[in-house]
């Protein structure tokens, strides 16, 4: 039976005609599954082009009666939006260039180090992702509050730039290198530093590329976070802006809908670069045979 | 300790040191501090106004006397179906038990995909991952005109001859899908990512060893990349369970927990108790019940991981 | 010597301003929609008018996080000194946590009058001490669109009509793509109205009085009266622009729309002549009672200047500050003859005599009164709306739902 499906497999990598119809079959299903992501923001992109009462008209409609192209200026106009990015951005590069490094940092001993009281600490680090963040909001906003944090972009920085989330994700990905490269590093008289830089951090490229990916989003989009702790809106992010579209008695959704359009940008341009990381080929793990 | 165990420890602490004490002073103390407001009444006023309640706060939020009480007339289900915090529960977990797996599968699916040399990979890629960048306010006004009664998304599934005619969020079966559509949607290309990075790490030379071997695509796949992936399928599924039980704003905004409470998910929940009643003993009390769930569950993965990488 | 005398003049000169500077007071008040509200900017305008040495500062707090993000500032020790009150709950919650400041004393001591505001200051104090003072009170009209009434030939609504009535004439303007009316989603939109013969309140833990309006809804509903529940609940759609897109024949929405719809037809988001007139009653139900809410304004505990924030409360919550809000077109919560010819006789404002008399409410019951467990009814009563709404369950297994689950909230 299984000798069948091995030969059958065989076949199908030997014969060329079955391996473009594989091809084909592939291309349809990854432009199925783009189709499927693409809609909503094809609807996002033309309701950032009508007026606000023409986004909410039923049966709704994929082409604007008129393009509004004066929404994107609009957005500008209406709120300080260049203050948003820029601090939003202040945020996002800074959390991200003390995560990935504080991280990555901590993840080696996690992964590569004995120690006493390892399992328990790494327990502690996965149980406050485990809290939700409301259940501990009140007690840390007192605390912030206290250390004269509160409305400062700061507050922002220090509240996600230690967050256990890079720690464990760059943890497991030093797992996957071989403990034996590092034995022979210790061998070679490598101290554990020297190992972290010249063996650890080479190899874990793509992973560091994820990580740097995940929290500069992260911080991008994270609304809770800023909302409770910026007041002034020389402070504000972009995304506690967007709601300022929303109001008691009104709303402009096609704003919002621009606005979001807008700050997909930058994100997008740091994907972007990162991800020739993810080109296979890059990482080999130097172990010979 | 020897001494020797003595500088290693040192150093391992030299290492943790950076990130712990940021994580202990800003995310550790506050978490500590919620599971002792747990054990206390307490409305957000002065410190001091704090009392002492004991588990008061546990017996009120699993309703404990009239779930005994319906326990002794036969009535088994009570809890599940009147309790605020058994409907959430429910919800939660029927929830995260369908979004984990379906994710996944997608995530690895894609991963594997894209990791090939196909043409416009990065387009793909990048299109994958747009969901997760996107802002979360437009994306769930975007899903909620996507599944409404003659949305896109009815209009296909009448097309394959499913009669279902009524917006997904206003339907008490439908609502709980939507938000499920909704994550695996915008999450599928974020663990994708994840796998993508993990594949980098999966040597080469274990392939073409497999190859000389003559095992075919399919064997490599379960015998190399699946047992490769261990950590990062450790790490992507303990965090799918973590988010998916702690989701909240799809609930938010899409459904607001309703129709009646058939999306009512524990955050939505906890926030309700906390920001609107005010209660923050009660609040951190749901917390710690979901921290306790989402604690099991982890040390269950962990210990397997262990029991794996040592053999 | 004269260059000496030039430093020394330009120093005094200097010293002055500064000085100056130094006199103004600054009163931090925190609000929501502070730039885009025109009543707050009336307000902050007229009041720094009359107070020159103090300067307003707004604290912008965005609407829909209002009551977490608030009550987090004020957990934190926030010392802002004024804080607005947008709903029951935030005065019962914040109450409790000790954040608000007693103002029984300077009540006392100014002896403020609190007759115009007909009662309703009750809602804002706890065992007979006063915490806030209202200074908006909401109530709900009907609006119409007249250009829509005169194109079918039929006459407008008035202001003595009862729920039968009015659903009549919705059937009655329901056609060509025209709606006879339209519900928002919330709660207050559709049976809210129980609570307008001055017996009932949404938490006296007994619904029944509800049943007759979910059925003239579902009604208007099954008629294609009104735009589906459900898709407007799905779609997101707001109020204020189902109403302006001028398909729309009657809304009964709260009175804040007025400013709303004055504002759009200044700007030109929509054209067309529209009236008011007082919601529907019921048999039984005396004319023009209506229901409504309050939005109030406390010193906070924590304030350092608590005199300079009464006095800004006493201005705000007074006869002058009433008619800087009745000149925007908002319904201060202190009533007089005064402010109600301010407030028809504001540019846009409708001009017949109807429109005006509905300025006028007979009765004004709370949508949601002051009482222990507020925020548990309104979630349980809100649940078991969307509920019915959806048609997940019909009326009165979701009276009885609201019954039964309320009566528990109190075992």
């Amino acid at each position: 039976m299984s000798q069948a499906v091995v030969s059958g497999k065989q076949i199908k990598q030997d014969n060329p005609m079955l391996q473009i119809i594989g091809k084909t079959l592939l291309y349809i299903v990854l432009i199925a599954v783009a189709l499927f992501t693409l809609v909503p923001f094809v609807w996002m992109i033309s309701s950032s082009l009508k007026l606000d009462r023409e986004v909410f008209a039923y049966p709704m409609t994929w082409i604007p009666e008129t393009f509004r192209w004066e929404n994107y200026l609009l957005i500008w106009q209406k709120v300080p939006m260049l203050t948003y990015f820029k601090n939003t951005a202040f945020i996002a590069i800074v959390v991200t260039f003390l995560q990935t490094l504080t991280s990555s940092f901590a993840a080696y001993a996690f992964a590569k180090l004995n120690f006493k009281g390892r399992d328990v600490l790494f327990l502690a680090y996965i149980a406050t992702i485990a809290v939700p963040w409301q259940a501990y909001m009140l007690p840390q906003f007192i605390m912030m509050r206290s250390m004269g944090l509160y409305d400062t972009l700061w507050a922002m920085v220090v509240l996600q730039a230690f967050s256990a989330f890079g720690v464990f994700l760059m943890r497991q990905f030093y797992q996957g290198v071989p403990t034996e490269l590092c034995e022979a590093a210790r061998i070679d008289g490598l101290s554990e530093y020297g190992i972290w830089a010249r063996i650890m951090l080479p190899l874990s490229k793509a992973a560091i590329a994820t990580l740097v990916i995940f929290t500069f989003v992260g911080t991008w989009n994270d609304y809770m976070g800023p909302m409770i702790y910026l007041t002034r809106d020389f402070n504000k992010t972009i995304q506690v802006g967007l709601r300022r579209f929303i109001q008691e008695n009104s709303s402009d959704y096609h704003l919002i809908m621009a606005a979001s359009l807008v700050s997909l940008l930058p994100v997008s341009v740091v994907f972007l670069c990162l991800q020739k990381y993810f080109i296979e080929g890059i990482a080999t793990s130097g172990l010979k045979g | 300790m020897s001494r020797l165990e003595r500088k290693n420890t040192l150093i391992a602490y030299s290492f943790l040191a950076p990130n712990f004490l940021g994580f202990a002073i800003f995310t550790l103390v506050p978490v500590v501090f919620s599971v002792f407001l747990s054990f206390v009444e307490w409305n957000g006023g002065a410190i001091q106004n704090m009392k002492w309640v004991g588990l008061e706060n546990y017996a009120d939020i699993f309703k404990i006397e009239k779930v005994i009480e319906k326990f002794a007339e036969g009535d088994f289900t009570y809890f599940f179906r009147r309790v605020d915090l058994g409907i959430a529960l429910k919800n939660t977990m029927f929830y995260t038990l369908i979004t984990v797996p379906l994710t996944l599968i997608c995530a690895i699916a894609l991963a594997m995909a894209l990791n090939k040399a196909v043409r416009g990979a990065v387009a793909f890629r990048t299109i994958f991952f747009f969901p997760y960048v996107a802002s979360m306010v437009a994306i769930c006004v975007c899903w909620n005109f996507m599944l409404m009664k003659d949305g896109p998304v009815n209009q296909l599934i009448q097309m394959i001859g499913i009669p279902f005619n009524k917006s997904w969020t206003a339907d008490s079966v439908m609502a709980m899908w939507a938000i499920i559509l909704v994550s695996v949607w915008r999450n599928m290309g974020y663990y994708m990512v994840i796998y993508l990075a993990a594949l980098q790490g999966v040597p080469r030379e274990l392939y073409e060893a497999a190859t000389v071997d003559g095992a075919n695509k399919w064997q490599q796949f379960t015998n190399i990349t699946i047992p490769q992936l261990q950590p990062t399928t450790f790490f992507a599924s303990i965090m799918m369970i973590i988010s998916c039980f702690k989701i909240f704003d799809v609930v938010a905004i899409m459904t607001e927990g309703g129709p009646g409470r058939s999306t009512k998910m524990l955050v939505y929940y906890i926030y309700d108790v906390a920001f609107m009643q005010n209660k923050y003993g009660l609040a951190s009390a749901i917390s710690m019940v979901l921290l306790a769930i989402v604690l099991i569950i982890t040390i269950i993965q962990f210990s397997s991981e262990k029991k794996f990488a040592n053999d | 010597m004269k260059k000496m005398l030039t430093l020394v003049l330009a120093l005094m000169l200097a010293l002055t301003v500064v000085g100056a500077c130094a006199e103004k007071q600054v009163l931090t008040v925190v609000t929501w929609d502070a730039t885009t509200t025109p009543y707050l900017i009336a307000q902050e305008a007229a009041f720094e008018a009359k107070y020159p040495d103090v300067d307003l500062q707004y604290i912008d707090v965005a609407s829909q996080d209002y009551a977490i993000k608030v009550g987090t500032m004020l957990s934190g020790g926030d010392t802002s000194d004024v804080v607005m009150i947008k709903e029951a709950r935030d005065i019962i919650n914040w109450q409790a946590a000790g954040y608000a400041a007693p103002m029984s004393d300077y009540i006392a001591a100014d002896s403020y009058d609190l007759a115009g505001y007909v009662g309703t200051e009750a809602n804002y104090a706890v065992d007979g001490v006063q915490y806030a003072l209202p200074f908006r009170s909401d109530f709900w009209v009907l609006f119409y669109n007249k250009d829509l009434f005169d194109a079918a030939g039929v006459a407008y609504p008035t202001n003595d009509m009862t729920w039968d009535a009015y659903a009549e004439l919705a059937k009655t303007m329901t056609k060509d793509g025209v709606y006879g009316t339209h519900y928002h989603t919330w709660l207050s939109a559709v049976a809210n109205w129980a609570v307008c013969d001055g017996v009932n309140t949404l938490a006296d833990r007994e619904y029944s009085d509800l049943a007759y309006f979910y059925n003239l809804y579902q009604d208007l509903e099954d008629a294609g009266a009104c735009m589906a529940y459900n898709e407007l609940k799905a779609s997101g759609l707001h109020y204020s622009a189902a109403f302006a897109n001028g398909n729309v024949a009657m809304m009964p929405m709260g009175y804040w729309y007025v400013s709303t719809l004055m504002g759009y037809i200044k700007d030109g988001t929509c054209s067309f002549n529209w009236g008011i007139t007082a919601v529907p009653h019921a048999e039984g139900v005396a004319a023009g009672s209506s229901f409504g809410n309050l939005t109030g304004v406390m010193i906070n505990e924590k304030s350092a200047q608590k005199d300079l924030a009464w006095k800004y409360i006493s201005w705000l919550c007074g006869e002058e500050g009433a008619a800087a809000t009745a000149a925007t077109g908002t319904r201060p919560a202190l009533v007089s003859e005064n402010v109600a010819a301010t407030m028809s006789a504001v540019e846009g404002f409708p001009t017949d005599e109807a429109s005006k008399a509905a300025l006028i409410p007979s009765y004004v019951g709370m949508e949601w009164p002051v009482v222990e467990k507020l925020s548990e009814i309104q979630t349980v009563i809100n649940e078991e709306h969307s509920l019915i709404m959806t048609r997940e369950i019909d009326v009165e297994e979701g009276i009885e739902e609201m019954n039964e689950r309320v009566a528990e909230l109190f075992e």
